[in-house]
């Protein structure tokens, strides 16, 4: 039986104590945070306590029982692998809510249902159908009311179209905003769970799990997740003197469907080091940029002035909003490194060459040749180094090696070896060779006494010479280089090191990579922010070739505010191009035929006797259709517009800057007008002068040529544009929903809708009530009109968006919208409800459940009474052995 | 098995009532904005066709408007006919009668009271005729074709223009040689290429070959000669058409001529009449208005609301060179009428003339009415379109009502059933919040 302590129980009862009280505080700390956001519940590890080791003298009647409980930790209960799957579906959810948000706010202008007049005829849906309304009352009369009444409608319709683009602006503007907030909260995210892995690593150090700590990461982490898809890895890291501790890790979640791209793995967080996410900035375009005129700048710089230095220019977005995540570096701007080191040991061979030029220590070595024996006899007993030695067949040599200088030098050198102080003895052929024991100069005063002998019963001789003698030398240790660095053209470094350990020399190849601002690819992201791009940046059928061929093959489906914006443009630009057309044209007579006006003369020069060709036609000769003006300027005719000169196609209607341009730009002469600012009109005469020199050179010789004077008309033009790109101007050029506005000549009376553009009889015969030009302008209102997005966007993908009436265009793209709202709503749903899950799902292993709590705390608390009854117990019985033992018959 | 923690339930139970509340509040929004649906995004394929079905009513109302405009103008230009043909009815118009009687009547006057009155009718009844055919609806005059804002009947020098252009405008029948018209000079009697002057009528004025060369020299009328070969009469055929081979000479004592501006302007004249009289202006009436291919009305969905006063009261000259319009024709009757003069009795060939055009105002007037009647139909037309197009304006509102409007029984039952289910799930968010082992503790 073995010992037993007497006051060993008290210490189970203490630590029973102990550890029901530890369960109590962690069950107090688990109900104090049933509503703490993200607050993880906490168990105690607590293990049964044994102490001692096995005894090699324990008795076999003894029975080891345990000293109580022991607390060894406070842990959290968390699945991981549900994390994964809640962050994952959280990025979906992300992604959707955003997207179905953003196409909410563009439903909230667009989406007409319930608007407007009659319980729901819509607002632009009914301006347009007010303007039909308008031309049938003008149809029926012609007049001036009617014409101001249509006038009226047309403003009201182009007036609600700038409302829309200008929504759609301004909501762009906002999207814009909140992508920024976006970004900022992410970054401050970021920059959370750095500062929070260092918090952590500290704790560990100091041996604390620091799992409020976590908590908070996690809740980081969670809100992280639903700006982009991320994939969470925790390993363990040497935090020196053997020490491991846990280091996070946080990349993006590899969402690029593109194998090819690796960036959308980029690391967000590493450790101690964070990233910080930025949109690219590029510099500022100029819109007007022309590649081929010298004088055109192709940047901005914040005064609006222009440059072709990128770095002058003033920065802004770039316009796909690509971003950008900087270097990582840590809570003090320290940048990552990551350094991976490889070790050679160098050989002896290598370490004596150069660099190193290791010098060996060596030894003092002599060497006596052994030369002739005489006079031995067979039996005969001599001595060499105080042994003895016999000749004979038995004996240690025979008397016929006695003349072997080689077997006689082996049997002294194994006689004498140990007898000569401070040297071995070896034999080396016919030679002895004395080796100092050290390293290092001998001189010549501690040379060995030769080999000797005593020739015992014998009378023979042994011939003993000098041979060659090496005093030997100081060894020297390599040479180290110094450490050399070499930078790489991929950016990492190679460091070349050496170092000495054990006796051993190695070389050190060390590579080192640098931390480096990553551009992420168009899709290498998944989740709010990246909803938050495409609702800025995709423009459906809009998209250019470009922006598929090199940003994202599937741009053209893909559809954002761009996409509404530029259907609304397009519908506009239609709209306003239709009627434009429909009212602008040229006089006709009552059978159709164009009425023509004198508008003058020019003089021409003919017979010129040189051949041109026509645009695309070699055969093409020099034929009356062909003139230059007295100038020597190709001016051509109606019938034949078009001469070609090398490459450059000059035009009846050109003037001179534009012909001077189509020279130099066509590259028929690149040079032409050098130096020269084309668009001046200062200099004007100069270029015609030019130009009359460059059709000398191409056989156009105006000089001595025969006149000829040809009567010129013209058409006479009626009506203008309805419609231009502001109110105050007639600029047809680039209408769009923003800028659509009533024409000023219409506004101001000089232009009306042009009725008919039939005069009868000239004019002898009027029609002032006939509307055939207005019947086509209402007809056009039902017209099915093909809208192509290449008539906006001259690079896009798509070649047909829809067809049908402006009505039918309009509600397209609001049901396109709904049909999107529609899937998002769907794919959120569902994802959704499967993150609800995911969290119920955490929340069933890591939240704190107050049943459970207060069982625990019950049981804590039983605990805590049963160990301090144990205590009393033992008390109780130590208080009989101690004060009640011992006594009897007292 | 997962556990249901305290914090579990109570999100899951916030979720289930934020659900249910939802559904409530979509429900109520149902029930007040009385809507199947608020947005594109609910119901994308009945708001495109909600939509559509505005449209259309939209369209209707406005094609009502214009229908019923056209309608209204149709009816006052009915009933300026209708004043016309009561006044131009040789049967029942007691303008008519009076003109019959009194034509008896004036056979025998010897006196000429009963000439100087029937010039009075007749002048009356042109006046009536242009005045009713000046009408206008609104600010357009309504027999002006596609001219609505000019009056279109103009009297100058007692001869009646029809938007500047004579009515009684025609293709002068002039001497054609290969398509042209002939020019002859008058000073020679040679046949000109280059001349101004026209032979009009030439079949009146034709003498047999054989008639000319069997007269006396001197007794010979002057007749028309060759250019080419000067001397040698031209010959023509008895329709008057210029022939190598023909049997009649033109005698020009007899032959009317008219200058070339003159025959140019009858010819303008004529053409553009003929123009006015096809001239059409097209309104939008909800008979599907649509161009084809090449951008062209077709007519045939379009309703051509020209009123040309001409197709009532006629244009141009007949075989005999008289006038089909009424009131040239009653303004030659009154000239006959008043080119007898007093104490004089009718010769007989203006009695024969003026016969004759009385029974050509006869005609004229058959064809008035023929006219009239099927403006009438055209009004009835129109008016048959006016209730065609209110109908199509309540089916419209109906069909979209239809597709919109709630089934209000439907709504307030899906109300009621949520906002029963949200109760009932406060109720139980008050059982969830109670109840804990805690609440058992002593």
């Amino acid at each position: 039986m073995g010992m037993i302590g007497t006051f060993d129980a008290f210490t189970t009862a203490r630590l029973g104590i102990y550890a029901a009280q530890h369960g109590l505080r962690v069950t107090g700390n688990n109900i104090s945070n049933i509503n703490t956001a993200g607050y993880t519940r906490q168990r105690i590890d607590q293990v049964s306590l044994k102490t001692g080791a096995s005894d090699m003298y324990r008795s076999t009647y003894d029975n080891h029982v345990g000293n109580g409980a022991l607390v060894t930790g406070i842990n959290q209960i968390r699945d991981p692998y549900l994390d994964i799957r809640y962050r994952n579906t959280s990025s979906d959810v992300g992604f959707y809510d955003t997207m179905l948000g953003g196409l909410q706010q563009i439903a909230s202008i667009l989406d007409e249902v319930g608007k407007g007049e009659n319980g729901g005829d819509g607002l632009l849906y009914a301006e347009l159908m007010k303007l039909s309304t308008a031309l049938r009352q003008l149809e029926s009369d012609p007049n001036k009311d009617n014409d101001n009444l249509t006038r009226a409608s047309a403003e009201a319709l182009a007036s609600l179209f700038r409302t829309y683009a200008d929504k759609l602006d301004t909501l762009k503007k906002n999207t814009l905003e909140g992508f920024e907030k976006d970004i900022s909260s992410v970054n401050e995210i970021l920059t959370n769970i750095r500062n929070l892995n260092e918090s952590i690593r500290d704790n560990e150090l100091q041996g604390d799990n620091a799992l409020e700590l976590r908590d908070e990461r996690n809740r980081q982490i969670d809100a992280l997740s639903e700006y982009m898809h991320i994939r969470v890895e925790y390993s363990m890291e040497d935090a020196g003197a053997g020490k491991q501790v846990e280091k996070l890790t946080i990349r993006l979640g590899n969402s690029n469907p593109d194998p090819t791209v690796t960036t959308d793995s980029s690391v967000l967080i590493d450790g101690l080091f964070g990233t910080q996410v930025s949109v690219k900035m590029v510099p500022k375009a100029n819109p007007d940029y022309d590649a081929k005129d010298p004088n055109s700048f192709q940047y901005l710089k914040p005064d609006n002035t222009g440059t072709n230095n990128p770095d002058e220019a003033e920065q802004v977005y770039d316009e796909n909003y690509i971003l950008q995540l900087g270097k990582l570096v840590d809570r003090r701007g320290k940048e990552w490194e990551g350094r991976t080191s490889a070790y050679k040991e160098l050989t002896q061979a290598e370490l004596l060459q150069p660099p190193y030029n290791m010098v060996l220590g060596e030894k003092a070595v002599f060497k006596f040749n052994v030369g002739a024996a005489a006079g031995w006899n067979e039996g005969d007993v001599i001595q060499i180094g105080g042994k003895d030695v016999t000749i004979g067949a038995n004996g240690d040599i025979t008397l016929a090696d006695m003349n072997d200088p080689t077997k006689l030098a082996a049997l002294v050198a194994k006689n004498l070896n140990g007898t000569v102080p401070g040297y071995t003895i070896t034999a080396d052929g016919g030679t002895l060779v004395y080796t100092a024991t050290k390293t290092g100069l001998v001189d010549a005063a501690n040379k060995p006494v030769g080999p000797t002998f005593n020739p015992g019963t014998g009378a023979g001789t042994i011939d003993f010479t000098d041979g060659a003698e090496f005093f030997g030398v100081t060894g020297k240790a390599p040479t180290l280089p110094a450490p050399t660095t070499t930078n790489n053209p991929d950016g990492t470094q190679t460091i070349v090191s050496y170092i000495q350990s054990v006796g051993k020399y190695y070389e050190v190849t060390t590579q080192v990579e640098h931390t480096d601002e990553v551009t992420l690819d168009d899709n290498d992201l998944h989740g709010s922010l990246q909803a938050t791009r495409e609702l800025l940046t995709e423009a459906g059928s809009f998209a250019t070739q470009d922006t598929v061929a090199n940003v994202d093959e599937n741009a053209g489906i893909k559809r954002g505010i761009p996409f509404y914006q530029k259907s609304l443009d397009l519908l506009a630009q239609k709209l306003a191009t239709e009627y434009n057309k429909l009212n602008e044209g040229v006089m006709l007579d009552q059978d159709g035929n164009e009425v023509e006006s004198i508008t003058g003369t020019i003089e021409f020069l003919k017979s010129l006797g040189v051949t041109f060709h026509e645009a695309g036609n070699s055969k093409g000769g020099f034929g009356d259709g062909y003139y230059v003006n007295a100038d020597g300027i190709f001016v051509g005719t109606t019938e034949h517009p078009v001469c070609v000169l090398d490459q450059a196609q000059l035009s009846v209607n050109d003037t001179v800057q534009e012909a001077a341009k189509k020279i130099r730009d066509s590259g028929a002469d690149p040079t032409f007008a050098n130096g020269i600012d084309i668009d001046d009109p200062a200099n004007e005469a100069q270029l015609a002068g030019l130009l009359k020199d460059f059709m000398k050179a191409h056989g156009v010789n105006s000089d001595n040529a025969e006149k000829e004077t040809v009567t010129l008309t013209k058409p006479i033009k009626m009506g203008g544009p309805l419609f231009s790109n502001r109110n105050d101007g007639d600029d047809t050029t680039g209408i769009t929903a923003s800028n659509i506005s009533v024409s000023h000549s219409w506004s101001t009376g000089d232009v009306r809708i042009v009725p008919k553009f039939e005069v009868l009889f000239n004019g002898e015969v009027t029609d002032s009530t006939q509307n055939v030009n207005v019947g086509h302008m209402l007809a056009l209102i039902e017209k099915s009109l093909v809208y192509n997005p290449q008539d906006l966007v001259p690079t896009a993908v798509g070649t047909k968006l829809f067809q049908g009436s402006f009505n039918d265009m309009l509600s397209d793209s609001v049901t396109t919208l709904g049909n999107d709202q529609r899937i998002q709503t769907s794919k959120l749903n569902t994802t959704y409800t499967s993150l609800i899950d995911l969290d119920t799902s955490r929340e069933g292993v890591s939240g704190v459940d107050l049943n459970d709590e207060t069982m625990n705390m019950m049981q804590y608390q039983k605990a805590y009474s049963a160990a301090c009854r144990l205590m009393t117990a033992i008390d109780e019985a130590i208080d009989r052995l101690i004060n009640n033992t011992g006594i009897a018959g007292r | 098995m997962i556990r249901a923690t305290t914090g579990g339930v109570l999100k899951s139970y916030r979720r289930n009532l934020m659900n249910s509340f939802i559904a409530r509040n979509k429900a109520q929004d149902t029930v007040l904005t009385q809507r199947n649906f608020n947005s594109y995004a609910e119901d994308p394929t009945s708001a495109a066709r909600a939509f559509k079905l505005r449209k259309a009513r939209m369209t209707v109302q406005s094609q009502y408007s214009v229908c019923t405009d056209t309608h209204k103008k149709f009816q006052t230009g009915w009933s300026s006919l209708e004043g016309i043909s009561k006044l131009i009815d040789t049967e029942t118009a007691e303008p008519m009668k009076t003109l019959t009687g009194t034509t008896l009547s004036m056979l025998n006057d010897p006196t000429g009271d009963a000439r100087e009155q029937l010039t009075k009718v007749l002048d009356q009844i042109s006046q009536t005729i242009v005045q009713n055919l000046n009408q206008k609806y609104g600010e357009n005059f309504i027999f002006s074709g596609a001219d609505g804002h000019n009056v279109p009947f103009e009297i100058k020098d007692d001869k009646l223009y029809y938007r500047g252009v004579p009515v009684d405008a025609a293709v002068p029948n002039v001497v054609m040689d290969g398509g042209a018209p002939m020019g002859i000079d008058p000073a020679t009697g040679l046949v000109d290429a280059n001349g101004t002057t026209y032979v009009k009528d030439p079949a009146s004025s034709l003498v047999k070959r054989s008639t000319f060369d069997a007269m006396d020299p001197a007794d010979q009328p002057k007749i028309l000669k060759q250019n080419a070969n000067p001397g040698d009469p031209q010959r023509f055929n008895e329709n008057g058409v210029p022939d190598p081979n023909g049997e009649y000479y033109l005698n020009l004592d007899q032959a009317e001529t008219m200058t070339k501006e003159e025959y140019e302007t009858a010819v303008s004249d004529a053409e553009k009449l003929k123009y006015l009289m096809n001239e059409k202006q097209f309104v939008d009436i909800g008979l599907g208005f649509q161009e084809n291919e090449n951008g062209q009305l077709i007519e045939s969905s379009a309703y051509n609301a020209a009123l040309n006063g001409l197709t009532f009261i006629g244009y141009g000259l007949d075989a005999d060179g008289d006038p089909k319009n009424i009131y040239s024709l009653v303004q030659k009757m009154k000239e006959i009428s008043s080119r007898v003069k007093d104490g004089e009795k009718w010769t007989d060939e203006d009695y024969d003339e003026f016969d004759g055009l009385v029974k050509k105002l006869e005609r004229a007037s058959s064809e008035f009415k023929t006219e009239f009647t099927n403006m009438s139909a055209g009004t009835q037309k129109l008016e048959n379109n006016v209730e065609l197009l209110e109908d199509n304006f309540y089916n419209l509102q109906e069909q979209y009502a239809d597709i919109e409007d709630v089934d209000m029984a439907d709504a307030l039952t899906s109300f009621v059933w949520a906002q029963y289910c949200y109760n009932a799930a406060l109720k139980v968010g008050n059982s969830v919040l109670s109840e804990s082992l805690m609440d058992y503790l002593k």
